[in-house]
């Protein structure tokens, strides 16, 4: 009972500390993940065995942690390496394609193709935003998109925020399409054992269907707004070309065939065998034996802090797990659902979006997992759908609010740093609506679908 | 003028410092930012300034706001922000000026060419100022005081170390209701002209 009163005091202390922001958020999650150790593990369960379990370094040294060809890889608990070595091995290569110039490209590009017009750059845009956000994290996507949005609506005259908007929601729900594409998701199969043919057979075509309500409902808030000065004002010679975007050509030729690769090996790993982090250490790998001797450079730019954040992250949801909290917690939905599925889909799917339009939705995913896993122990629980929609949830809820997803605070900063401050007022005015409308296409999907 | 120089004025609200800094701006030759850096940042982005200030001065709204890898949600945060390297850009290429509130005592610490001072004021002092300046009275006056002084401490307080109005952040604090603006503006001038020499 101690332990488990310990156990939610750290989590609840780690949720305070990482919203109020006084202490960086790797620091909070590493040091409660060491009281959890110490104290849950160690002076209340007298448990070594816990502590082995939540570390779960035994796992890395098995080969199918690497390589489980004809199954998914092996569900895990406690640390999840798979994940962490994965968006590790990401990172690298989306550092290298930034430094090539290949997302400044890519919307120059765009744009270009559909001759700088402002309607036609708003639609491909968010398309762009939902497709790069499936392989990409949706931070990177939106770093590069929003920063071009604004540079086009300074030379189009046209007020970047809706475009900024559209680009935000289209990249978190891009993000939830793909096991790769959102931090909850890549959580959700390394520890559930899904594949990325999993999650685009079934997020995927959620997220697809999802995306033309999306799109007309942004183009119907929006069209009056940016049809106003549809390019009228606006310099041809000005406009910058494709070209100028790359900064290097041996990089750039080298870092788009990377990322080709990545979609390609995530694309068929379950065919392969190859596993995640198979995938994300080998993609590293390459990144930084191409770039040779700026391959240092490249570590050093790593966001080693988000690395460090999600190792104390998972220690800390192990304490809740090892305890028996979330077995209770478990329990408990599954006594309010009386085994109705259509109830405990609803209760996910809403619950998720809701807690994720608040709070920080990879803690909140990390934390369910084990949650779906005791219900789904019921006879007549199905784990996939409570997976999908957990994904769902926490993947498209985190856009209702500024605050809600790691895109959404970037894409705002990145608008409000150029002079285009976007409040709360204004962001939850076009994107709470959006939310609702998706997360009900989800729920409804799922319940039709698959209940 | 040769060489140059920075004024920073952090004030109370009432205590006459923006009076004060006009006159020292037209002293100098110097031209002086307060709100107008927005009407100039404004210009420059080619943005509306309506947009910008409602903003202002304003701290970061700790419950609605969340940051990512040094990016911010928060509008009063970016546009603190851009204020600070506005300045900083400007004092980097050289530019004298003197600036009013931003947090200018400690953004601008590392430029020599800075003197920093707070002005301050007797609580009927500034009551009486601030009646006569906006047509309010006394209650009202005191009311708009507290408000003012408080958002400006919050303000200044979240993106500085050093406190609002602690003398030890500034190179000079002065009560301007004990010898009025205008001798608050001399004394300030002769400091300058004791720490720089005849050369400013």
């Amino acid at each position: 009972m101690a332990a488990q009163i310990l156990a939610v005091i750290i989590f609840v202390m780690m949720f305070l500390l990482i919203i109020s922001e006084k202490i960086e958020r790797h620091i909070v999650t590493l040091l409660c993940g060491l009281v959890t150790l110490v104290l849950v593990f160690g002076l209340c369960m007298h448990s070594g065995r816990a502590v082995l379990d939540t570390l779960n370094l035994r796992g890395i040294f098995k080969l199918n942690f690497w390589y489980a060809p004809g199954s998914s890889e092996e569900a895990s608990v406690g640390i999840n390496w798979a994940t962490i070595i994965f968006i590790a091995g990401m990172m690298v290569m989306v550092e290298g394609m930034a430094r090539a110039g290949f997302f400044r490209w890519l919307c120059i590009t765009i744009a270009k193709a559909v001759r700088y017009k402002t309607i036609p750059i708003f639609i491909t845009f968010m398309l762009m935003s939902a497709v790069l956000a499936m392989f990409i994290d949706s931070i990177t996507v939106i770093l590069f998109l929003a920063a071009v949005t604004v540079e086009l609506g300074q030379m189009l005259r046209f007020d970047p925020r809706p475009m900024i908007l559209s680009e935000i929601f289209c990249a978190n729900l891009g993000g939830s399409a793909t096991m790769c594409g959102d931090p909850p998701n890549i959580i959700v199969g390394t520890s559930l054992g899904y594949s990325f043919a999993d999650f685009i057979t079934h997020t995927g075509v959620i997220a697809g269907l999802s995306l033309i309500f999306v799109v007309v409902y942004f183009f119907l808030c929006f069209r009056k707004k940016l049809s106003v000065s549809d390019g009228a004002a606006a310099d041809p010679a000005s406009f910058p070309t494709p070209a100028s975007a790359i900064k290097d050509r041996r990089s750039f030729a080298v870092s788009t065939g990377i990322f080709l690769i990545a979609i390609a090996l995530l694309v068929t790993h379950a065919m392969t065998g190859l596993t995640v982090a198979f995938i994300g250490l080998f993609i590293a790998a390459i990144t930084l034996a191409a770039a040779g001797r700026g391959a240092l450079k490249l570590l050093k730019l790593v966001d080693y802090k988000t690395l460090l954040f999600f190792i104390g992250l998972f220690v800390v949801v192990g304490g809740l797990e090892q305890t028996g909290i979330l077995e209770t917690v478990a329990d408990l939905i599954g006594r309010i659902c009386g085994g109705n599925m259509y109830l405990m889909v609803a209760i996910i799917v809403w619950v998720s979006g809701f807690a994720s339009a608040f709070v920080d939705n990879i803690p909140f995913a990390a934390t369910m997992i084990p949650i779906i896993r005791s219900l789904a122990s019921a006879p007549g629980i199905n784990l996939d759908v409570l997976a999908w929609s957990l994904s769902m949830g926490t993947d498209v809820g985190g856009s209702a609010t500024p605050i809600g997803a790691s895109a959404n605070v970037v894409g705002t900063s990145v608008a409000a740093r150029e002079g285009h401050p976007i409040g709360w007022g204004q962001y939850c005015k076009y994107m709470f609506p959006a939310t609702l409308i998706v997360m009900l296409i989800s729920m409804l999907f799922i319940w039709f679908q698959y209940v | 003028m040769n060489q140059q120089l920075i004024i920073s004025i952090g004030r109370e609200f009432g205590s006459g410092g923006h009076e004060v800094a006009e006159i020292l701006a037209a002293r100098y030759g110097m031209p002086l930012y307060d709100n107008n850096l927005l009407h100039e940042i404004a210009t420059h982005k080619n943005v509306n300034v309506k947009n910008l200030t409602k903003y202002d001065e304003r701290p970061r709204n700790m419950l609605f706001s969340r940051s990512v890898h040094g990016y911010s949600n928060s509008p009063e945060e970016n546009l603190a922000k851009i204020q600070f390297d506005y300045l900083r850009r400007k004092a980097d290429d050289g530019e004298s000026f003197v600036i009013v509130g931003r947090c200018a005592e400690e953004i601008l610490a590392e430029y020599g060419c800075m003197v920093s001072v707070f002005i301050l004021g007797d609580l009927p002092k500034k009551l009486e100022r601030v009646s006569k300046k906006y047509g309010v009275t006394p209650a009202e006056a005191r009311g708009m005081l507290l408000l003012n002084d408080k958002k400006r401490k919050v303000y200044h307080n979240y993106y500085c170390k050093g406190k609002w109005g602690d003398s030890r952040n500034y190179e000079l604090s002065i009560n301007s209701s004990r010898i009025g603006v205008e001798k608050t503006a001399e004394l300030i001038a002769a400091y300058i002209s004791e720490k720089y020499g005849r050369n400013v």
